[in-house]
């Protein structure tokens, strides 16, 4: 089986909340088979105008040490904390929302975030990824 | 008890953990080596405490910048330890707070007595720990990376922090992504609320208590609370915090206005204060409260620490070249050199001499 370091979603209706775990890649997050839980992200922010990022690193390094592969998303919001380099698809999105900006007004950005909270969401239950297509 | 001998007790006690080695007055020192700027250079490392001259040189500008230097020094830690005292009743007044006991009333032998009376005190010396006095610190302001093709990624800043085991809080990365690409450490501010976060420390709140907004400070103050309101400080921020030191440097201010320098005897924050007022070249006022007291021993102890936190005044330089000065003279050349309201200062000497004069002049002190 694949270990994975990857997303599970906790919290509730309306309040996602992630946790950084350590499991098998294709199973449920809820299923309870859980390895280890390394971090947190909480993707909604603060009164400050921050997102939360928690994460263990040296029980990073080690799972990395064992095999396990950070998914699409873990990955890239290490490269934006500066343990990876930036993925990619960081700078897609972020191209993607500039033109979207200049062609529509403000409120659209927070739009996209949402959205892209649920493709998190949706890439952790192992289905395609419609949304992001959709967004183009 | 006789008050005399309890005294005696606490001052042979203190005498005797000030010299021993297990019970040194170190903790000012690995602290203050620790409370460097977290980014930048931990520079300063070993400070030698032998002598630091340099670190009690009279360049104002070194000297604003870093009284931290000055209040580690051993001789400065003694004389601090000396003036606060030893006030057991104080020390050990009934506090309501959580977990507070009713107090116990125990039948004993003389003996026992003692042997309690001595474990009390080596307590109440660990009560009596100074918080440290030092320099504002030095913001952070460290890139870490520039990426502004991330721009429009993020409305809001990504805050990352290490939740490794076993890192001193201080030595923990916190790094902030911001909205336009730019990866950054943290800043004190903001370091200070994440901690607490996920490392809450009890006594502390996130962001600025209510009490210590300037008008509410000022009410409290008013109130006499300052004994709560510097233990409470002291609870909340970091010794460097600059809202640390500006909360401890009003209440000292507001003590000195009213003259109740006694209220903070035999606490720990008696000697964060002393030296504050040393330290600023303020200790007239306080000089003249030891002398109304008759605490000659007080007035020379300061007299001394003046000399020693700034050792190129012209009072120092005249009392290094008396050969056996009293400690009138001591305090007189201060009042004539070094004192910035010069005629109370002798005035109160004069008052003292007097006293003295008129009483039995086996009751001066050594």
């Amino acid at each position: 089986m694949a270990l994975a370091i990857r997303f599970a979603l906790f919290g509730c209706t309306n309040r996602p909340f992630f946790h950084i775990v350590v499991m098998e890649k294709r199973r449920a997050q809820r299923s309870g088979k859980i390895k280890e839980m390394i971090g947190s992200y909480d993707p909604m922010p603060n009164q400050d105008n921050q997102k939360l990022v928690a994460v263990d690193f040296q029980k990073l390094q080690k799972w990395l040490g064992f095999g396990a592969v950070p998914t699409k998303h873990v990955a890239e919001l290490l490269g934006l904390g500066g343990f990876y380099p930036i993925h990619p698809m960081s700078y897609i999105k972020a191209k993607r929302k500039r033109k979207l900006m200049e062609k529509q007004p403000a409120d659209m950005q927070a739009k996209e975030e949402t959205q892209e909270t649920a493709a998190i969401q949706v890439n952790e239950d192992t289905q395609p990824d419609s949304t992001e297509d959709a967004s183009q | 008890m006789a008050a005399s001998m309890k005294c005696a007790w606490a001052r042979c006690l203190s005498t005797i953990l000030l010299n021993s080695t297990k019970h040194r007055c170190q903790i000012s020192q690995p602290l203050y080596a620790s409370c460097s700027n977290i980014s930048g250079d931990s520079g300063e490392g070993g400070t030698d405490q032998t002598g630091q001259e340099a670190g009690l040189a009279d360049d104002t500008k070194k000297h604003r910048r870093d009284p931290g230097k000055a209040f580690t020094d051993v001789r400065v830690q003694k004389i601090l330890l000396r003036l606060t005292g030893l006030d057991l009743d104080k020390v050990y007044e009934y506090r309501a707070a959580k977990g507070a006991g009713v107090a116990k009333v125990a039948l004993m032998s003389d003996q026992q007595l003692k042997k309690v009376y001595e474990s009390a005190s080596y307590k109440a010396l660990r009560k009596l720990q100074m918080p440290p006095v030092l320099g504002a610190r030095e913001p952070i302001d460290e890139v870490l990376s520039e990426d502004p093709e991330l721009e429009g990624l993020n409305t809001s800043k990504l805050v990352f922090i290490d939740i490794s085991q076993r890192v001193p809080l201080k030595k923990r990365t916190i790094v902030v992504r911001e909205p336009n690409g730019t990866l950054r450490k943290a800043s004190w501010e903001e370091r200070d609320v994440t901690l607490q976060k996920y490392f809450p420390q009890s006594g502390r709140k996130i962001g600025l208590p209510r009490m210590f907004q300037q008008d509410n400070l000022e009410c409290m103050l008013d109130d006499g609370k300052h004994e709560y309101i510097l233990n409470r400080a002291c609870s909340q921020f970091e010794i460097d915090d600059p809202e640390y030191i500006r909360v401890t440097q009003r209440t000292y201010e507001h003590i000195h206005s009213n003259g109740k320098f006694e209220d903070l005897r035999s606490t720990r924050h008696f000697g964060p204060m002393i030296f504050y007022f040393t330290y600023y070249k303020k200790i007239d006022k306080l000089l003249v409260a030891f002398l109304e007291e008759e605490s000659l021993e007080d007035s020379v102890d300061l007299v001394k620490l003046y000399h020693i936190v700034h050792p190129s005044c012209k009072s120092a330089e005249k009392v290094a070249s008396m050969p056996d000065p009293t400690p009138l003279e001591i305090i007189g050349a201060f009042a004539e050199m070094d004192a910035t309201q010069k005629s109370l200062v002798q005035q109160a000497i004069q008052t003292y001499e007097k006293e003295c004069d008129s009483t039995d002049s086996t009751q001066l002190r050594r």
